[in-house]
């Protein structure tokens, strides 16, 4: 209901004179005189859980992209349905940046087709199928960072070693920090949580190496960093760039964001789904090793 | 009774039954504006052709501010009413379906008129990611053929389409949207009374042989195609305006600083001199950019889902943003078109009843798609060339 | 969700704080307005400055009214955008009450047009919903009586009346195909 209501609160650039606006496409769609359609008027069950307020978090690449000419609701909806589908065969576990990972996954040119790789999570982005995400390691001396797709089907197991938070949300930084906060033994054993805890957050503060850097970490507001130790004219010039007028900008937050509404509609969605999944997949547990083992 | 009944018939526009039985001949019938104008370069001129029927109305014809609520929900309700009913027992697709034939590769079929509706990745069986385009074919209807010796008369014919038997195709217009008639004129409503549909919001011609003719009123799906079939695609662009030659052409442009003055985007020279001077035709020059129908060929149909209509067709570079229209069509590639030979298409659309009892299933993949539902993708130890092993 | 039309990209203003004033002038100019309405419920301006302040006017409240005043981040907001300070009691106290279950937009805007003679600047009144002051449009034309509504006021009538009775002449005909058809089993069964 809401999402028509969200395309009729747009104004549209000239360029996309061609385009039908969203909004009439969505009333074409329900309309009564479209005479073969079978799209079913969507009755809103309200048995249904509703998924906690942070749920978005532990599952962030429900949320389709928020920029307003790729928004479409048949094309959010089957590509959440594909997702659904791929994480009913394999058990992608809850991670967030700065979690310990493994990944196995098929690989034409290793020996054996098969490769494992573990490493630390420093980034996650991408909406829908193009959710993916980062894990750096340092080998033989050489930082080494692999991005993966996260619906990609060479994934044969995602194992998550080690749960935590770490206080940004990007660890780009560690690639100019010294290689022992990246570093992962190969053999690490995996980290149990006691259950119903909420995930820990590592408070530690990483200590960068000297200049030069990928990026000017001092422009921005990190928190997992300890004191860079510049001379002022660094900090003069970064209070200089600063934009902190956008902390407060509501409107900018809502232009980039999918809004409250919609969010809680998607994740109820995805909640009564992810259910039924995991409860498969505690079953499988129980059973022995699955067939993706 | 009669009275007010009439009034509303009147009022609501195309629906006067005795203006359309005079009309209903061909040839005392305006053509809208059905096809992709061909011309060389773009048209440049904003005056409508002759035969072009005014679409849109100024403004309603009655002033819906005027209007009570319950008056306007009336009109919506007459409406609908009528569609449904009354036009299910005026439709041409009572009388029963036309001949149908064999396709063979000499053959054109009527095309879908699609909604573009996004880009999302793919992955196939061997684990390579790839991008398709959603295509979604939204309420669409075949409006009428005009069989080959009627179309040779109209001023989009081409020369070429005649050979020493006289005129090789006549033409489908297929129309897409349901509106109600309140939006448009008299003259455009009736262009759809043939058809016994609604009138659409979008119209567009294909050239069809006559052996692929189809009945005015036939509802065309996402299955007019079949997964594995190789289609053309053409849309219109992404308008930009008037661009410089930078934008438009990728010239390089000038130097940023340096003692650069006023030299930063500019095109350069434009012609020699001696023999060659002046400026040659067809010299990149600024201008308008975008907003041009563009064809791409030779697309592979990956997936179709019958619930939505939607197809996915390879490729994340299909012309025009998200929500413009689409004409999709068979490929005209002669060996995509020779290989079609194996697999023939529906002929001449998709019928729901040639399924029987049993409903399509909601979504059909190509073999060579990874399907999300499969174990992952694991590639076999000792053979040379990988292959998938499902376990 | 915002319950108004919105453009897709935000206005730049670059006057709006004065020549050079940059973003920062234009967010200052933004909180100056939305103290305005908050405070007069009823104000006056360029139409592209109010336009672009309806939205974080509407924002705001819609942000009180899902969080409550007991949510840091909502009182943080309250704070900065509410330049009078007891303005953040009226934001909590009555604005939030007033729009509870309140389907439609918080505020409505009016366009002014342009004066002339004068600076060619379109004006318009953004007010807030459920204010004291008088209406700014007077009363509409009661359009009841005029002659298209009596026409298809009668018009509704008779279609409405036709459509149950041809329903009801389907009741009929079914009841009487059930009773023929009982009526055949039953022969059928004594035979």
């Amino acid at each position: 209901m809401n999402f028509s209501l969200f395309c009729s609160a747009l104004v549209v650039p000239c360029r996309f004179s061609n385009t039908l606006a969203t909004k009439l496409v969505e009333r074409h769609r329900k309309s009564k005189l479209a005479s073969h359609t079978r799209e079913e008027a969507e009755t809103k069950d309200t048995t249904v859980l509703t998924a906690p307020r942070d749920y978005k978090f532990v599952y962030p690449e429900f949320l389709p992209d928020p920029t307003w000419w790729k928004r479409d609701r048949i094309r959010e909806k089957l590509e959440r349905e594909d997702m659904m589908r791929r994480r009913s065969v394999i058990e992608i576990p809850e991670f967030y940046v700065g979690t310990v990972m493994a990944v196995e996954s098929s690989d034409k040119y290793a020996p054996g087709k098969k490769n494992r790789f573990v490493g630390i999570c420093i980034q996650r982005g991408g909406h829908g199928l193009r959710a993916g995400f980062t894990l750096r390691n340092v080998i033989d001396g050489q930082g080494v960072e692999v991005q993966y797709d996260l619906y990609n089907p060479t994934i044969i197991r995602l194992e998550v070693l080690k749960l935590e938070k770490r206080l940004d949300d990007e660890l780009l930084y560690l690639r100019d920090a010294p290689q022992e906060y990246s570093t992962v033994p190969f053999d690490m054993e995996p980290v149990v949580l006691p259950p119903g805890i909420a995930v820990p957050i590592n408070t530690m503060k990483v200590k960068l190496g000297p200049r030069p850097w990928h990026e000017r970490w001092e422009r921005q507001e990190l928190k997992g960093v300890e004191d860079l130790g510049l001379p002022e004219r660094f900090y003069k010039r970064a209070a200089e760039v600063a934009k902190p007028w956008q902390k407060h900008d509501l409107m900018r937050d809502y232009r980039l964001a999918i809004n409250e509404d919609e969010t809680e509609e998607i994740m109820t969605d995805v909640y009564g789904k992810m259910q039924g999944i995991e409860t498969q997949q505690k079953l499988r547990r129980r059973q022995g090793p699955g067939p993706a083992k | 009774m009669a009275a007010p009944m009439k009034s509303v018939a009147c009022l609501i526009r195309g629906t006067c039954f005795l203006q359309n039985a005079i009309l209903h001949d061909t040839r005392f019938m305006p053509r809208a504006c059905t096809h992709l104008q061909i011309t060389r370069g773009r048209r440049r001129t904003c005056r409508p052709p002759s035969w072009f029927v005014r679409t849109r109305t100024k403004s309603h014809h009655l002033n819906q501010q005027e209007l009570t609520a319950e008056n306007k929900g009336f009109l919506t309700e007459y409406v609908e009413d009528f569609y449904t009913k009354k036009f299910e027992e005026t439709s041409p697709l009572k009388d029963g379906p036309w001949e149908r034939h064999e396709w063979h590769s000499h053959t054109f079929r009527t095309g879908v008129l699609a909604v573009k509706i996004g880009v999302i990745p793919q992955w196939d069986n061997q684990g390579r990611k790839f991008h398709t385009t959603l295509l979604q074919v939204l309420d669409n209807h075949v409006i009428r053929y005009v069989p080959p010796p009627v179309f040779e008369q109209s001023p989009a014919f081409k020369s070429h389409w005649r050979n020493r038997n006289g005129p090789k195709y006549g033409s489908v217009v297929v129309g897409a949207l349901s509106c109600d008639p309140q939006l448009f004129t008299k003259e455009y409503n009736n262009l759809f009374t043939e058809a016994g549909v609604p009138p659409k919001r979008k119209l567009t011609r294909f050239i069809v042989t006559p052996n692929a003719a189809v009945q005015p009123g036939t509802p065309l799906f996402a299955t007019h195609f079949k997964v594995g079939d190789y289609v053309d695609v053409q849309a219109k662009t992404i308008g930009h305006g008037f661009q410089g030659v930078v934008k438009r052409w990728g010239f390089k442009g000038g130097p940023a600083s340096h003692g650069t003055t006023k030299w930063h985007r500019r095109p350069g020279s434009m012609g020699g001199g001696r023999e060659k001077s002046g400026v040659w035709k067809g010299k990149k020059m600024p201008g308008h950019m975008g907003m041009d129908w563009r064809t791409l060929r030779g697309l592979k149909i990956w997936r179709i889902n019958t619930k939505y209509n939607v197809l996915y067709v390879h490729g994340p570079c299909i012309p025009g943003p998200n929500h413009c229209y689409v004409r999709i069509m068979d490929t005209t590639l002669f060996y995509r078109k020779q290989a079609m030979e194996d697999q023939p298409p529906y002929m001449p659309t998709f019928f729901p009843e040639d399924t029987g009892d049993s409903d399509l299933p909601e979504e059909i993949v190509d073999e060579k798609l990874f399907s999300f539902k499969e174990p992952s993708i694991r590639y076999e130890e000792e053979a040379s060339t990988t292959k998938k092993a499902k376990r | 969700m915002l319950r108004i039309p919105i453009k897709v990209t935000a206005r730049k203003l670059p006057h709006a704080g004065g020549r050079g004033s940059g973003p920062q002038g234009r967010i200052n100019k933004m909180r100056k307005l939305v103290t305005a309405l908050i405070r007069h419920e009823r104000i006056e301006g360029q139409y592209q400055w109010v336009d672009e302040a309806r939205g974080y006017a509407e924002r705001l409240i819609l942000e009180a009214q899902r969080n409550g005043d007991t949510h840091k981040g909502t009182m943080e907001m309250a704070d900065y955008w509410l330049l009078e300070k007891d303005l953040v009691h009226k934001l909590f106290k009555v604005l939030v009450p007033r729009y509870t279950n309140y389907p439609a937009s918080f505020t409505q805007l009016w366009s002014l047009g342009e004066t002339f003679p004068g600076r060619p600047v379109p004006m318009a009144v953004l007010e807030l919903k459920g204010n004291p002051w008088p209406p700014v449009v007077p009363k509409e034309r009661d359009q009841r009586n005029s002659l298209v509504n009596i026409l298809l006021d009668q018009a509704r009538k008779d279609y409405r009346q036709q459509k149950y009775e041809s329903i009801a002449a389907l009741e009929l005909n079914k009841q009487s195909e059930q009773q023929t058809s009982n009526i055949d089993d039953s022969s059928a069964s004594t035979s």
